[in-house]
């Protein structure tokens, strides 16, 4: 069953050049075959899945940008056809706004950016993860079904009072 | 040790005729001392500067250990005080900072120096002075930098010290200089290494050993100083940039100013992950020497360990984007690196398929040092696992920033890298100090590192996944944390005091040792099959009686073992009757010099000096051209000494190289 340059405690015959053992031989494939498959997986998942990565809107300057519209007011436009967007700013140690209420079904599509360090805006037990960078604006998009409160968390550390940045979005029952 | 060196007289030295007349002024005789601190000091042997790196990476294993169980104590409960915020924001950053470059890296280099001459057959690295110096300038480095606790307070940006938060602004206080500066200066050393470790293995292999006769653990290493050689100045790039910003109002990483503080992160990640890979690599190749030996089998797919380190040295270089999935770098760069990240967990995976096969079938002795090799192999591939699903960017926008993350490069690099370093300690000890650890306190030491391990880390997969934040100084009760973290905090006392076994176990084994007599180990203690067994132990200060020729791979073992007619595997010697005895007449040896430390002594003179005044630059960089001369005055060979042998040579001038 085993070839004789395949003998376990012998690299070769004559020690000179490294055989290749069968089971060697069909590892090496069997590796290669792996690696097509794992990035075609990935390659499948972004490009064909339409993976929504926290996608990079445009640029501001974070010295004026909490004077001028639509930062100035930072929260909640209604677009009507339950589509929101909702801005928010980041900054030591609070977001403005820190709480939002949408009804339920709402499309809300999120732009964030911050003022002084970087952040990161976390909604809770969904998939919107953001970092949160000075003189970018961060966006996503997310349709919210259920009702419930959805805390949202500074999770790029900040500084001093890294723990405490938090606030909470409450998607309402209807007509509540 | 001489600004001008002084000649000496034709016929005096050193068999005792007349010295010539008074020394002229400047000329200093070299350290000459056999024993002693002054011989640690000033020695430039490898295998003294490889245990000088071991013992000062166990030193700040300790001291970047305590304050992780201060976290643990911290986190034990829902809203403690424990720690103050500022407190807690300087212990993970100096917690991290301290692990990854003066814990994993040096313990790296300890092997390295130690084993890497001795397996190519060398007498000693390519430059044994620069081999002192890079070990004095890391010591510098690290001592420097956390000087920081007495000077003004640690760093507290985390070991990322993202901008801008890392700016003056945010940051007014010294410890970020401090980090900035330390890491500068012990990064000089990484570099000098790596070229100094690139040049031995290049050029000073032994007649015979061709690329693919060298065993895994030079060629990981190898790997891991082409590494270091370009990740380091990435992170130098960076450091002098937060340097001119934080000292001399810079505007690199000024946001107000328009920079884009997304610079910092780029740059601090193409760095980061081949670091990654240069503190796994050495461990990965101590575990690929420890598991043929106690397996009793060759490596199985040699060529395929080899060629899956260099392709992940190489690869390493495409990754760096998945830590910053979420920063907004759009979704063809993010599906980019998650391909990328995919891949280079082949050659990763490769490596452990081909550990099991190894052990495959093998008559497998399960000694302290194979049971720490098993157990990265195991932890390791738990933390290489969670390590795919950062891959999968959907499920990694998921994990950024959780305890999760936490829990994986702790599996990767406390389970992957510290438990191969514990392995090697465990195999090579008696090759370096003559005796064997206790193996019953070994296993003692290994089983209870395990739980006390898994007891720590494995809690924070599930808090990650919870949706803890990484680096929060407290949580509330409500948030449904306090379970997972109390575990977590009582294994991490378990893993402190079986971490720190081992210095109990050398203790013990040493007492024990010197009660007996101190019997000879031998060779070959564990029939083992690369060069450094092939000479006693603790190893000769000359390593090599004569250069050894190779003419396998795994030529030591095919001294003891052939096949006779019938193709059966036949013991013909033990390793003591191959090994070379270690008289070693007429060795010349590399010369101890003191510039190498009066070298490394200057930067952190400057590095204070960049902090606090600029006029402290004036000594360190007067210490700094001072010892830069008299280095290079100085010849590579002491020519008035005999080296012990007794041959006085005549003023054969050497080349000063070195």
């Amino acid at each position: 069953m085993i070839s004789t340059d395949s003998d376990p405690t012998n690299p070769g015959e004559d020690g000179r050049t490294h055989h290749l053992d069968v089971y060697e031989r069909r590892w090496m494939i069997a590796s290669v075959a792996l690696l097509v498959v794992f990035a075609a997986s990935v390659a499948v998942a972004g490009f064909g899945l339409g993976f929504q990565v926290p996608g990079h809107e445009s640029r501001v300057d974070p010295n004026t940008v909490a004077d001028s519209p639509p930062w100035n007011n930072p929260g909640l436009r209604d677009l009507g056809n339950g589509e929101y967007e909702v801005y928010v700013i980041g900054r030591q140690y609070l977001f403005e706004p820190n709480e939002i209420r949408v009804p339920v079904g709402a499309t809300v599509t999120f732009y964030v950016t911050s003022v002084d360090v970087q952040h990161g805006f976390k909604l809770q037990d969904t998939n919107i993860n953001m970092q949160i960078v000075p003189g970018h604006i961060s966006k996503l998009t997310r349709t919210f079904e259920k009702a419930g409160e959805f805390p949202y968390i500074c999770n790029e550390y900040c500084g001093l009072g890294h723990a405490s940045m938090a606030g909470s979005l409450i998607v309402e029952a209807q007509g509540g | 040790m001489a600004i001008i060196e002084q000649e000496p007289s034709i016929a005096a030295l050193p068999s005792g005729a007349a010295r010539t007349a008074a020394k002229p002024l400047g000329a200093f005789s070299r350290p000459r001392n056999p024993v002693g601190l002054k011989n640690w000091l000033t020695t430039v042997d490898h295998k003294k500067i490889g245990i000088m790196y071991g013992t000062a990476s166990l030193f700040f294993l300790l001291w970047g250990g305590i304050p992780a169980l201060l976290l643990r104590l911290q986190l034990a409960r829902p809203n403690q005080g424990l720690l103050s915020g500022a407190a807690y924001n300087q212990i993970f950053t100096m917690h991290g900072t301290v692990m990854i470059f003066l814990v994993v890296m040096p313990m790296g280099a300890a092997f390295a120096n130690y084993l890497l001459p001795l397996q190519v057959g060398a007498r000693d690295v390519a430059f044994p002075r620069i081999n002192a110096f890079s070990f004095w300038v890391f010591l510098a480095g690290g001592i420097m930098l956390n000087t920081s606790w007495f000077l003004g307070g640690g760093a507290n940006g985390g070991w990322f010290n993202y901008a801008p938060n890392n700016g003056i602004t945010y940051n007014p206080g010294v410890g970020i200089d401090f980090w900035n500066v330390g890491l500068l200066i012990a990064g000089i050393g990484s570099l000098t290494g790596a070229v100094n470790l690139i040049t031995t293995v290049l050029n000073m292999r032994a007649p015979g050993m061709s690329w693919m006769r060298m065993p895994i653990f030079t060629w990981m290493t190898l790997v891991t100083q082409f590494l270091l050689l370009f990740a380091i100045p990435v992170l130098t790039v960076a450091q002098l940039l937060l340097l001119f910003d934080r000292r001399f109002d810079g505007n690199f990483f000024n946001v107000d100013q328009g920079s884009d503080p997304l610079l910092w992160q780029h740059l601090f990640w193409i760095f980061g992950h081949p670091e990654v890979y240069l503190m796994i690599l050495p461990a990965f190749g101590i575990v690929s020497e420890v598991i043929p030996v106690f397996a009793r089998k060759p490596i199985f797919g040699y060529p395929f360990m080899v060629f899956s380190g260099i392709a992940i040295g190489f690869m390493g270089w495409g990754v760096w984007a998945h830590h910053m999935f979420v920063s907004g770098i759009g979704p063809l760069s993010v599906t980019a690196f998650a391909v990328a990240t995919m891949f280079i967990a082949v050659p990763t995976g490769v490596k452990v398929l081909n550990w099991l096969a190894t052990l495959w079938g093998g008559k497998l002795i399960l000694n302290t040092a194979m049971l720490f090799s098993i157990g990265l192999v195991t932890q390791f591939t738990l933390g290489g696992l969670s390590g795919v699903s950062h891959a999968v960017a959907s499920a990694d926008t998921q994990q950024t920033d959780t305890y999760y993350i936490v829990a994986h490069f702790h599996y990767v690099l406390f389970g992957g890298a510290l438990f191969g370093f514990y392995s090697g300690l465990y195999f090579w000890f008696p090759k370096a100090f003559g005796y064997k650890l206790n193996e019953k306190i070994g296993k003692w030491n290994f089983w209870s590192m395990v739980v006390g391990f898994n007891l720590t880390f494995g809690p924070m997969h599930i808090l990650g996944l919870q949706g803890m934040p990484r680096r929060m100084q407290t949580y509330d009760a409500s948030q449904g944390f306090n379970t997972w973290n109390m575990v977590a905090t009582i294994g991490s006392f378990i893993l402190g005091v079986a971490t720190l076994s081992i210095l109990y176990n050398a203790l013990v084994s040493y007492r024990a040792w010197r009660r007996a007599g101190r019997p000879d180990v031998g060779p070959d203690p564990w029939d083992a099959r690369s060069l450094e067994w092939s000479i006693q132990s603790p190893t000769p200060e000359h390593n090599f009686d004569v250069s050894p020729t190779v003419t396998d791979l795994d030529d030591f073992w095919h001294h003891k073992y052939q096949e006779d007619d019938n193709g059966v595997l036949r013991r013909i010697a033990t390793g003591k009757e191959v090994a070379q005895p270690g008289n070693g007449e007429g060795v010349h040896l590399p010369a101890p010099s003191y510039w190498p430390l009066v070298l490394a002594l200057s930067f952190p003179l400057i590095g204070y000096g960049l902090i606090f005044s600029l006029w402290l630059c004036i000594p360190g960089v007067v210490l700094l051209i001072t010892a830069l001369y008299g280095w290079s005055l100085e010849p590579a060979d002491d020519l008035d000494d005999d080296h012990g042998h007794g041959d006085h040579h005549e003023r054969e001038l050497v080349g000063a190289n070195g």
